[in-house]
């Protein structure tokens, strides 16, 4: 369930990689100061489905694919920068 | 970290440079390649912690991984299963989330308690443990939660099992527990040394072949084929049939078979409880008793006969009813003091020199001068001893009316002697001397035919009297009875 100026995000992971589980949790941290109430994260493990990577073309893990709002954004690494995912996900910073 | 717009008309060798950065600036540690036939496959860099990774998710516990915050950085599969929910749904959430009620503080190394939401409804009571660790850069916390209802329940299963176990162990008896179709699934160490076969496994007849003991069980037990019985046994209720295990080696010993069906609290049958009580030892008391009373009863016959001869006898010698009281109260004394002897033995025997000084007790004077007893220790059997009695009585009866007994200056001597040799012989020698003349028709009366006759018939004996003027004396000569078990070899077939 998304709002109409929500964000929908989904991460690509691989299981418990020290970058996967990095940017799970910086994700979170991100969203919860910058978009609380307004996201929505989907966590992909390629392990578990590595054919899922196809239908975006995934290739570097972790990857994150902002899908709403349009167009889609890519931003691949843990997300340990913070001011350079805003950026990426075109967000304003609170 | 690089970033880059989607565009579909960006040609793709635009994403191949950007990962070859990002790999070469250590922003991933992961990438999908193509294996040909065998599809998308994910590929770790160095550094992933694989042994890790593998260990949290070969787990048979609930694992998960929180960030500093409880966010929930990855779960495995059993987890999953715990919550009821897939990877997808838990990861992203908050740790505390996944808890009914107070969510369990994390201590390093400590274990705790909680109560874990399965499909967001049901809670389960969990085990949580947790311990930081670090994975690349980011401090997490590992956590793991355990089952506890399975484990409970385990524990619950092996604790009965266990006290199933110690009962059947204290057991004295025979017992088995059956399961519903009548195989035998415990057994106590009696029950396996009564067996045909070591009994676990074997359905109850295999094991314990029966024969029913008596008329009644016979009824009962002759109900049922082999195969319905061990389903009786192991549904219904089965009590008090006296039963013998087939095999010679069960040939003396007798059996009360028992059987309680056991009732789960969902009332179906998961099986029964069978005893055997050894009834071998009671029986025998039993058989004891009724051989005992038999004994009694058969002696008590004998002994209202004896009295009514005595009788019947002393009538017909007496020659006033006062004769005859006096005569018949000495000898029913003769008898009570023979069947007082015999009782404080047991009726096994009486000493010779016991039942003399019994019988002679009333005429022993104060300087016991008069009496002389001497001999070997000999014991009278039972059947032998109240004859001896009346034969001796009637003998100091005499010698106190008309003998050696009737003045102060008469003496009397008593001896034995037993004979060596294959049939041994008592010879008693009762002899009387210092007493009146011997009158000349002394042999007549009662007395000397009861006399003779008691020891002739009920001793296997023979008597000599002798009405020597200077003192009567008798001889008494009857077969010792050999001990039991040590019988005289039989003289039989010629000799070669």
């Amino acid at each position: 369930m998304t709002e109409n100026h929500g964000y929908n995000l989904r991460l690509y992971v691989a299981g418990q990689t020290p970058k996967s589980i990095a940017a799970i949790a910086n994700l979170k941290k991100i969203c919860e100061q910058h978009l609380p109430g307004r996201y929505e994260i989907e966590i992909i493990d390629l392990m578990k489905d590595p054919a899922l990577a196809m239908r975006h073309q995934i290739v570097a893990i972790p990857t994150l694919i902002r899908h709403l709002p349009e167009p889609l954004k890519r931003i691949i690494g843990d997300l340990s920068d913070t001011e350079k995912v805003l950026v990426g996900l075109d967000i304003r910073p609170t | 970290m690089s970033e880059a717009d989607r565009d579909p008309k960006a040609p793709l060798f635009k994403d191949a440079q950007e990962t070859v950065e990002a790999i070469h600036h250590g922003d991933i540690d992961a990438i999908v390649v193509m294996r040909g036939l065998d599809g998308p496959q994910v590929v770790l860099l160095h550094g992933a912690e694989e042994p890790y990774r593998v260990l949290v998710e070969q787990m048979s516990d609930g694992a998960l991984t929180a960030g500093p915050d409880g966010v929930i950085l990855y779960v495995n599969d059993r987890l999953c299963e715990l919550t009821g929910y897939p990877s997808e749904r838990l990861v992203g959430r908050y740790f505390a989330s996944l808890f009914d009620g107070e969510p369990p503080k994390l201590a390093p190394e400590v274990t705790s308690e909680a109560s874990l939401l399965r499909n967001g409804v049901d809670a389960m009571p969990v085990s949580v443990w947790s311990r930081p660790i670090s994975i690349g850069e980011t401090e997490t916390t590992l956590v793991r939660l355990t089952d506890l209802s399975i484990r409970r329940r385990a524990e619950q299963i092996a604790a009965a099992e266990r006290f199933a176990r110690s009962v059947l162990e204290q057991a004295t008896e025979a017992v088995v527990v059956l399961s519903p179709d009548g195989r035998i699934t415990h057994a106590s160490w009696r029950a396996e040394q009564l067996a045909e076969r070591p009994p676990v496994g074997c359905t109850f007849s295999e094991a314990f072949p029966l024969v029913a003991q008596n008329s009644e069980g016979a009824g009962t037990l002759a109900r049922f084929s082999v195969d319905s019985l061990d389903t009786m046994l192991a549904t219904k209720p089965f009590h008090g049939v006296e039963v013998k295990l087939r095999g010679e080696r069960h040939a003396q010993s007798a059996y009360l078979l028992n059987a309680g069906p056991l009732i789960d609290d969902r009332m179906a049958n998961v099986g029964s409880i069978v005893t055997l009580i050894d009834l071998t030892e009671r029986k025998r008391v039993e058989e004891r008793q009724t051989m005992m009373v038999a004994e009694l009863n058969h002696r008590v016959k004998n002994i209202l006969a004896i009295v009514q001869a005595v009788a019947t006898q002393t009538v017909r010698s007496s020659s006033s009813l006062e004769n005859f009281g006096n005569a018949f109260t000495g000898r029913l004394k003769a008898l009570a003091i023979a069947h007082d002897l015999l009782t404080k033995t047991r009726w096994i025997g009486v000493e010779l020199s016991e039942l003399l000084a019994a019988v002679l007790a009333p005429y022993r004077s104060p300087d016991e001068t008069r009496l002389s007893v001497s001999g070997p220790p000999l014991l009278l059997p039972a059947r032998a001893v109240m004859p001896m009695s009346m034969a001796l009585h009637e003998m100091a009866t005499n010698a106190v009316k008309y003998g050696a007994l009737s003045t102060r200056r008469g003496v009397l001597s008593i001896y034995w002697r037993v004979s060596e040799g294959v049939n041994p012989t008592v010879e008693l020698v009762w002899q009387e001397s210092g007493g009146p003349k011997v009158k000349a028709n002394a042999s007549e009366g009662f007395g000397t035919t009861l006399i003779a006759q008691v020891i002739g018939h009920d001793l296997n004996g023979k008597t000599g009297i002798d009405f020597n003027p200077a003192g009567v004396r008798v001889t008494l000569a009857f077969p010792v009875e050999a001990p039991a078990g040590a019988r005289a070899v039989e003289s039989g077939a010629a000799s070669a």
